[in-house]
């Protein structure tokens, strides 16, 4: 069975869970030094990074910075925002938006840009099935 | 508010009674796991019993900004500092919306009247360190880069001065679009040094019509906008090609500026 469909069974308590393994299998991709999941108001849903990082600081800058690049796609009418990555002299942070919230990664400099790419994408699809909208009549 | 909260999310059948405080811990809990939808339902029928609750109108500020409801949470938000002035998660809360909405000068006031009254606060300390800009650099000395052309399948070219200023916007009416680029690439140069990973130099932003191809250093910031089908090494190709265009013409604007000076000199020596 594909990690997709396995999403999308997902029950509330297991998708719980289910964040927690998607930031986890995002966060032991080769070369990266971490990841999380952050909601647009700027809180750790989920994290696995290194104890060195001061995670809340930098989930704030995350979500704003994640929340600016979603209303500067509407407004420059270029559609909705889905990836970015900024690089520094010392590695890379990649940034996907998904449903509830927004994916980071933190990449060595020698990180596969691809690799890296396809798995936020992953990730964003695992979570934004497990988040779709509930049909017409039902609460969530 | 709430009640926009509650068509959003309608509340499910209660087993059991439950006390406004319970029902808004647990509606916190579940916020935490990323289950907005079952949060809210649970922060409508806590405001339900206990419509005065500031942690209730706080939660439902949050799912709100969750669900990207921007004008609700505001008002939440607002409900709750006119209450306690100094909350600082609401004061930390409508400062990202302001920012969200371009109101840097909104955002900064409230992110220091929340240190203010809570001096150790790493969220708000994060955010005001992202918004610190440099000193307008005086025009005559803001290079022009008269030469710098937008390439034949971009749509836009924008470079900004260490300042964050626009020294050149190809079409000029893509001027308008240099504060906001200049605000992502601060709290972008912010979070990464927050991370550990040093100063801004490139940046790769997708939305599902355009890729933007950025490239920086302490004096200036180049962004292209290409197509979204450019492929990531064409794209950074180009980025590249254009940074070297502008950095010789800046070389060659300070060489000319370097010699004017000089000249003067000499005549006021002679």
């Amino acid at each position: 069975m594909s990690r997709l469909r396995l999403g999308l069974e997902m029950d509330g308590s297991s998708r719980g869970r289910q964040v927690h393994d998607i930031v986890k299998s995002v966060a032991h991709l080769s070369a990266v030094r971490g990841a999380l999941l952050v909601s647009p108001d700027g809180f750790v849903i989920a994290a696995e990074v290194p104890p060195t990082i001061a995670l809340e600081p930098l989930a704030a800058l995350a979500a704003t910075l994640g929340r600016d690049l979603e209303v500067g796609a509407s407004k420059l009418g270029g559609g909705a925002f889905q990836t970015a990555l900024f690089s520094a002299d010392d590695g890379t942070l990649y940034l996907a938006a998904s449903r509830i919230g927004f994916v980071v990664a933190l990449a060595e400099p020698q990180a596969n840009f691809q690799a890296i790419r396809g798995a936020l994408e992953e990730a964003v699809t695992l979570i934004d099935s497990g988040w779709a909208p509930a049909p017409a009549g039902n609460a969530t | 508010m709430t009640a926009v909260l509650g068509r959003l999310w309608r509340p499910a059948v209660s087993r059991r009674p439950e006390t406004a405080a319970e029902l808004l811990g647990q509606g916190d809990r579940l916020r935490r796991a990323g289950r907005f939808g079952e949060a809210a339902q649970l922060v409508v029928r806590g405001l339900s019993l206990d419509p005065a609750s500031i942690t209730g109108h706080l939660l439902a500020a949050y799912l709100h900004v969750a669900r990207r409801t921007v004008e609700p949470a505001k008002q939440e938000f607002r409900w709750v500092l006119e209450r306690d002035p100094s909350h600082p998660r609401a004061l930390l809360g409508l400062a990202r919306i302001a920012l969200e909405e371009g109101d840097l000068e909104g955002g900064r006031e409230a992110l220091v009247r929340a240190l203010r009254a809570y001096p150790d606060f790493p969220e708000a300390q994060a955010l005001l360190d992202g918004l610190a800009t440099r000193q307008p650099t005086p025009p005559p000395a803001r290079p022009r880069l008269d030469r710098l052309r937008l390439p034949a399948s971009a749509r836009a070219l924008l470079a900004l001065g260490g300042d964050g200023a626009v020294i050149a916007a190809r079409p000029e009416a893509a001027a308008g679009g240099g504060r906001r680029i200049a605000r992502a690439a601060r709290l972008a140069a912010a979070a990464l040094k927050r991370a550990g990973l040093g100063a801004l130099r490139r940046a790769i932003v997708e939305d599902a019509e355009e890729a933007h191809f950025l490239r920086a250093d302490a004096t200036l910031t180049l962004a292209v906008a290409l197509p979204r089908t450019t492929h990531v090494t064409q794209g950074l190709l180009e980025i590249n090609r254009l940074w070297a265009a502008a950095q010789h013409e800046l070389a060659v604007a300070r060489d000319a500026v370097a010699g004017a000076t000089a000249s003067a000199s000499a005549r006021r020596v002679s």
